[in-house]
């Protein structure tokens, strides 16, 4: 028995023998062509590029209908690179001018435009450069005369079987799942990569970024495969393949048993009632909340119906979209006031055109509010307005002082005068929260709670300013964790201080979303949860699943835990008997 | 006619793949020529490949440059795709 382990894509568990395809180390061979060969050698590339093309559209064909819509989207933008002269017709060139050979002369422009990529900062945008690898291996094996991943030597049920290979084209991902393919193994890849997100919308477990630990897995090796986790078992014994089939089977029957779930309310074995509420950005989000079961919406990001258009939308706008999505929710609504900065900008905002250059630590959220009041007052008087028709609760973002606050709370008085004054109908009791995601605004948290009606955790930006991390750059985001000893502290220190003033704390970044988290949370005095609606069903199992005061002492003890290490056991045993993730 | 305007990448990811893949889409659609512009670099919005490594990430502005008869109604089918954020959910 060996074990692996790699970036683990979707959740559940997959058995199945290895099909080793290995197409990564082909030789490309480089020679001068003589004169007279030129013509033919461009023809002999012409019609390969022609032949990919030919395979790409046999592929998009056979897409079910029934795939997520996403799929087409891949495939496409394969095509559409295939017919950019970038790549088509630059190589012509190489071979005209160079007389080297069409294989040569494409992998040279190709390695070109992967060392552009390469030097590309944002690590999304440069992970593209996978494309531009699949899409020239594609043409690279219509030159050497074979299959790109000799996926037509395949049997044609691949069912109980697993992929393993350096790479899988999100094409290729589609041809394998409709053949049945149980799970698939790569070297390359990473969470985002355009292979893994169609994996996790087409439930195919996948551990990617294996590098060379590929290379111990041979046909034929028996695996068990924990996608939550990235880990792979070769050649388990039978013990441990029983255990994983009665851990698949429970799988299976969870995710049939959580859609039952969403008429039930959230309450502890010790009867203690949890708040599940859903995150939104536009009025069509909406539409999600029923089937998720979500009370309300704990987070409405205001912050799209300003954006890519020239003017601010006005008053009125605000009023009859604030209204439409207070109309159709029962439950509270918190309305996060503008979330614009530096790096969301309204068109026509700021007119100084200096960008900063740290947006996150910029003029942003209720910074730039205040100092645009023409900009907040609008929002504040379509909310109070619209607050009428519903339960309507405001959020201030990126509180750090407490002026900012007094300041705040001042411009929502003048509101209220005003509107009082012009005998506009408004709901003057819209109670008025804090989002406390700046490391100062945590440690004070009494300070602030003393002024506020509630408070919401955004632990998104709360451990990437902790920690001074930027989560999405690739190089140091091993480094962020939402179980460091000083984001739990802060995170209790919040809870605690709203508990003494007697008012409602939840969170609303991804960390309220993450079932690994749900226990430790609810040990710690948290109640209120809001999160992506798709999450919402399985920390609502995991919530009727838990007993709270089991869970404190051990929850208060992880913050006292200096070592990350026992802190994450710590961690394991408050889920000890958490049913299977989903 | 020659129209400028000025637009921002607003969705999470930026100018990704799929999202380029779809303004290529459009851009085909017109007669006019249309080129988007950041940094002094200036790339072809009906090429996948120069926009992708526009490698235009969120909050990036860029201009938007299109000559051509039918340049108004370019204008406005790219700016409507900067502002649905390309479909991405986010």
């Amino acid at each position: 028995m060996l074990s692996l382990s790699g970036t683990g894509i979707g959740r559940g568990i997959a058995i199945g023998r290895a099909i080793v395809l290995d197409h990564s180390h082909r030789q490309i061979p480089e020679f001068t062509l003589s004169e007279d060969a030129v013509e033919d050698e461009v023809k002999r590339f012409r019609d390969a590029v022609a032949r990919a093309r030919t395979g790409l559209l046999r592929i998009l064909d056979s897409i079910p209908p029934d795939s997520p819509p996403e799929t087409h989207a891949f495939v496409d933008v394969h095509l559409q690179m295939l017919d950019d002269p970038v790549i088509s017709e630059q190589p012509v060139e190489s071979i005209n001018h160079e007389r080297k050979n069409a294989e040569w002369s494409l992998k040279t422009h190709a390695d070109t435009l992967i060392a552009f990529f390469d030097g590309i900062e944002d690590p999304y945008l440069r992970s593209k450069k996978n494309d531009v690898h699949q899409v020239v291996d594609r043409v690279l094996a219509e030159l050497l005369g074979h299959t790109v991943t000799d996926l037509s030597r395949l049997d044609d049920d691949l069912a109980g079987y697993v992929v393993v290979t350096h790479d899988i084209t999100p094409a290729d991902t589609v041809t394998l799942h409709q053949r049945g393919m149980t799970a698939f193994l790569t070297s390359l890849g990473g969470p985002i990569s355009h292979t893994s997100i169609l994996a996790r919308s087409l439930h195919i477990p996948a551990v990617v970024g294996l590098h060379d630990a590929v290379r111990y897995i041979r046909n034929d090796d028996l695996l068990v495969i924990d996608a939550a986790n990235g880990s792979i078992i070769l050649g388990p014994d039978d013990a441990v393949l029983q255990e994983f089939r009665d851990r698949q089977q429970a799988h299976r029957e969870e995710i049939a048993s959580l859609t039952l779930l969403h008429h039930q309310q959230a309450i502890t074995q010790d009867g203690i009632q949890v708040a599940l509420l859903a995150n939104i950005e536009l009025p069509e989000d909406l539409k999600l909340l029923a089937p998720a079961g979500a009370e309300g919406v704990g987070l409405y990001r205001t912050e799209f119906l300003f954006m890519n258009r020239s003017q601010p939308p006005g008053e009125d706008e605000q009023f009859e979209t604030y209204c439409q999505v207070l109309d159709t929710v029962s439950g509270p609504v918190t309305i996060r006031t503008l979330d614009l900065g530096a790096d969301k900008q309204v068109d026509g905002g700021r007119t100084d055109g200096e960008r900063s250059i740290n947006p996150a630590l910029g003029l942003r959220a209720i910074r730039l509010c205040l100092n645009e009041p023409a900009l907040f007052k609008p929002q504040l008087r379509a909310i109070f307005r619209a607050a009428t028709r519903g339960n309507a609760r405001i959020m201030i973002p990126m509180l750090s002082s407490l002026s900012e606050l007094d300041q705040a709370l001042e411009l929502v008085r003048e509101t209220h005068r005003e509107l009082a004054k012009e005998g506009v109908e408004f709901n003057p009791h819209v109670p008025v929260g804090g989002m406390i995601e700046v490391p100062a605004a945590a440690i004070s948290a009494d300070l602030f709670a003393r002024k506020l009606q509630f408070l919401s955790i955004g632990t998104n930006d709360l451990i990437q300013y902790t920690l001074a991390i930027d989560r999405i750059d690739d190089e140091v985001n091993y480094l962020y964790d939402p179980l460091h000893p000083s984001v739990l502290r802060l995170i209790y220190r919040v809870i605690e201080a709203g508990r003494s003033a007697g008012i409602p704390v939840s969170m609303c970044g991804e960390m309220a979303a993450d079932p690994e988290f749900t226990r430790l949370l609810l040990g710690l005095g948290l109640r209120e949860f809001s999160m992506e609606a798709s999450s919402l069903l399985q920390i609502k199992q995991l919530v009727l699943n838990t007993t709270v005061c089991d869970l404190e002492k051990t929850a208060k003890d992880a913050l006292q835990c200096l070592e990350q290490d026992r802190l994450r056991n710590m961690v394991e045993q408050l889920n000890i008997d958490k049913v299977s993730t989903v | 006619m020659k129209l400028e305007r000025e637009i921002e990448v607003i969705n999470r990811l930026g100018l990704h793949a799929r999202a380029c893949a779809s303004l290529v889409k459009a851009a085909v659609q017109f007669s006019s020529t249309i080129a988007l512009k950041h940094d002094g670099q200036s790339c072809d919005a009906k090429s996948i490949m120069g926009l992708m490594m526009l490698a235009a990430t969120q909050g990036t502005r860029l201009t938007l440059v299109v000559e051509g008869e039918d340049s108004q109604q370019a204008v406005n089918r790219i700016v409507e795709l900067f502002s649905d954020r390309f479909g991405e959910e986010e």
